[in-house]
Order: structure tokens, then sequence, then C-alpha cells
């Protein structure tokens, strides 16, 4: 099981997550990925994931012209996509520490 | 366009080849900011865009999963040969791409697409050619003719040529229907100009024939001269005059080879230049002499070769035996 396997699961988490700092265009949002450790996540999961989000109802998008090149599509969280981080956010934690306690008591150090 | 630009053209329009299964609208959602991504991934890094990204079809098979849209087993007939015509354009690219260099620029197109002017002028001398085959038949040379008349196919060729150049710097504006006619009569130009060169090169073996026929004169023929005297003998050391003294020289040197010139002037040499090559009678003075009969008319039926020459057996008109055979001298009649 390598890190890919894990981000497959976790994609639309990592995505929200940083979208709730500051809203971004899908460059800028890989790049915000790959500044937090996910360095092995994939262009194409990244941008198909936010086309995925936006069709679920928890992104919306607006484009704002660039000085300097073409024009970008911001993806912004809505209220939708703010209770499914939350949400997401609570179920990860505690499948974590699930795994943590489960791999503490067989003696796997961190 | 630069490189880099061609490099993601291509890899958009392969992406979208292999996402071409999905509802056209769900597709450009996916593909929208792909071309924005690719320029700024192909800024940011080193390396072809394959090889920081992955083969496209790789690529579009990611982003159809991370989108969650259906997965692309069941392509049509359409939708393979689209893909397949990327990977071949893209393939194209590259060879072009790779090929510039060498020639000193960054593209082979770029090279070739300063040669489209000259290729105007060539279209027009082209046209000019067909023309010219048209109205005047098969009889051609290298200059076009209008109707066998050099002047009008001159003109014609100065037209065609400043129209060929008139519609080549146009055909970026050109529509559909104006365009490939265009393209179709290029292309029967092509051809006839294929044609053209294999049928010269063909020409090559007949040069030999042209040149013998082009200095087509009565005495071309003739390789030597036999002087015959009244009594049928043949005269060695003859030289001929004309009538202001200048010797005529007739034929060339034979491939036998005589006693070479005792006057030291090749010119001067007399003739025959091989007696043993006479078609009649004796070699010389000193051979036995034929009884010949001057004032009577050589019966054909009763001569034959003396030296193993056949004699002709039309010696009945004396012009056709070898011209340099004065008419009115009999023909040696043999003796043995």
């Amino acid at each position: 099981m390598d890190t890919t396997q894990l981000l497959k699961g976790v994609l639309d988490l990592a995505v929200l997550a940083v979208l709730r700092e500051e809203d971004g265009y899908g460059y800028d949002i890989l790049r915000r990925l790959r500044e937090a450790g996910l360095e092995e996540v994939g262009d194409a999961s990244v941008y198909g994931t936010l086309r995925r989000l936006f069709a679920a109802g928890l992104l919306t998008t607006y484009v704002v012209p660039s000085e300097s090149g073409p024009h970008r599509k911001y993806y912004s969280l809505n209220a939708a996509g703010r209770d499914q981080l939350t949400r997401s956010g609570k179920l990860w934690r505690s499948f974590a520490t699930t795994m943590d306690s489960l791999l503490d008591d067989r003696g796997m150090a961190a | 366009m630069t490189v880099a630009e061609q490099e993601i053209t291509d890899y958009v329009a392969r992406v979208r080849a292999a996402l071409a299964d999905l509802p056209p609208g769900q597709r450009d959602e996916l593909t929208e900011d792909l071309a924005d991504h690719l320029t700024e991934v192909a800024a940011e890094s080193e390396g072809t865009l394959v090889e920081r990204l992955g083969e496209p079809e790789t690529y579009a098979a990611e982003l159809r999963a991370a989108a969650g849209a259906a997965p692309g087993s069941g392509r049509n007939l359409d939708q393979r040969v689209a893909s397949a015509m990327a990977r071949v354009r893209g393939r194209l690219r590259a060879m072009d791409t790779r090929l510039g260099p060498p020639l000193g620029y960054e593209t082979a197109s770029d090279f070739l697409r300063l040669l489209r002017p000259a290729w105007w002028v060539l279209r027009g001398y082209l046209a000019a050619m067909l023309v010219t085959v048209v109205t005047t038949g098969g009889e051609f040379g290298l200059l076009p003719r209008f109707g066998g008349e050099l002047l009008a196919g001159l003109i014609m060729l100065i037209g065609f040529v400043l129209g060929s150049i008139w519609i080549g710097r146009r055909s970026a504006r050109l529509t559909r229907w104006p365009r490939s006619v265009v393209q179709v009569s290029s292309a029967v130009l092509v051809v006839f100009a294929l044609a053209g060169l294999v049928d010269a090169e063909d020409g090559r073996d007949n040069d030999y024939y042209y040149d013998q026929t082009s200095v087509d004169s009565q005495y071309s023929q003739i390789r030597d001269v036999f002087v015959y005297d009244g009594e049928g003998r043949l005269v060695e050391n003859a030289r001929l005059f004309d009538q202001n003294g200048n010797p005529i020289r007739l034929g060339y040197h034979p491939d036998c080879p005589s006693p070479l010139d005792v006057y030291g002037q090749p010119l001067l040499r007399p003739y025959p230049y091989c007696p043993e090559q006479a078609p009649f009678g004796p070699r010389g003075p000193g051979a036995p002499l034929l009884p010949a009969s001057p004032t009577t008319t050589p019966n054909p039926s009763s001569t034959a070769g003396l030296t193993g020459t056949p004699m002709p057996t039309a010696t009945g008109q004396p012009t056709a035996g070898p011209s340099a055979m004065p008419s009115g001298i009999p023909t040696p009649t043999p003796t043995r």
C-alpha cells in the first residue's frame, strides 16, 4: 500500500481542507497540496476531484481575469462544502485515531 | 505557435480523444482548464509534458476516475480513429521538432514554410507546361509554348507565375471550397511534374539517336573514299580538291590503322584510308587488273565479290552503289 492508494480515499477531504483557508484555481490547489506534503498527488486526480466536488454541489466557481495569461477558474467552498469538510474531517480523525491505537497496541512505532 | 504551445495543443487533443466517449458537455468541463494547467506545468518544470505528467491517455484515465465519470471501455470506431489520428499527429509534430535543428531551424516546418514562395513560382511554371502539353501535343522542351508559339508561351508563363503567387499569398484567407480546388490542382501539377521527370529520364537513352539525325548531311555516313580509274582500277593515294583548290575531306580515319601521313599533315592524307576495304576490284595498280569493258553496261548476274566481299547486285544502276563511285564508271567485273 503506497501513498497513492491512500490518497484515493482522502483526496476529497484534502482538497476541501486546502480550500477552506483560501479560494484557489486548479494549479494553485495542486501546489498547496504538494506544499502540505502530499507530493505524490496526481495532476489529473486533483482536477478530476475538483470537477466531481463541483458537480456534487460542494464548490462554487468564479472566473478571475489574470493580468498575465489566461483567465482562471477559481473554486471556493460553499456552505454544503464546509459541512462536508466538517463531517469528513471528523470521520477521518476518528478513523485515524482508531488506526493509530490499533498499531500502537501491536507495538508498531509511529 | 511555439514548440511548447504545440506540445500543449497535442497533449490536450490526445486527452480529449481518450475521453471521446463521454458526453460532449462533460468532456468539455473536464478539459476546460487543461490547457492553462499544462501551460503552468510547462513554464515551471524542465522536460516534456509526457515526462512530467505521463502519457495523455493515462492522464485522461486518472482524470476520468477522479471525476467519477464512467470508465471508458466501450469506445466506438470513431473514437478509436480519432485517438489514433491524434497520436499520429503528435508523432509527426515530434518528428517535425526533431528534424528542425539539423536544418538550422526550430522545426522542419519552419524551414519548409520559407520555401513556399519558391513552390508558388514552380507551380506557375508547371501549370504553363501543362497547358503546353495540352495545346501542342507531344513535342515540347523546357520552355512553355502556347499552341507552338514561344512568345505566347512566355507571356502565359509570366501570367501563371504571378497568378500562382497571388493565390499563394491569399491561401490562408480562402474559404473551404476554393482552398480544396487549389489543393487538388496543386496535387495534379505535382503528379504532372513527376511524370515529366520520368519522361525526361527515359529520353536520356534516345539522345544518341537525336545527335545522329540532327547533323544530317549528305556525306555524314561516309567513312572512306575509293577512287577508281576508267579501267576499274582502284586508285591509291588519291587526293580530292574542289574548284578552289581546297582539299576535300570526307569521312574520318576508320578503325583500320594505316601508315600515317608521310606528309606530316593529317588533312592531306590521301584516299583511301583503308585500301584493303575497297568495295570493288583489285587492290591497287600493282595487282592483276580486271579486264573492264568501259563501253558495255555491266552484267549484274556475272558480278561477284573478288576479295570475298560480295558485290552489290544492283550494279545496273551505278548511282545505287557507294556514293563515292562516280556515275558513268562501269562496274568492274571479276576475273577469277
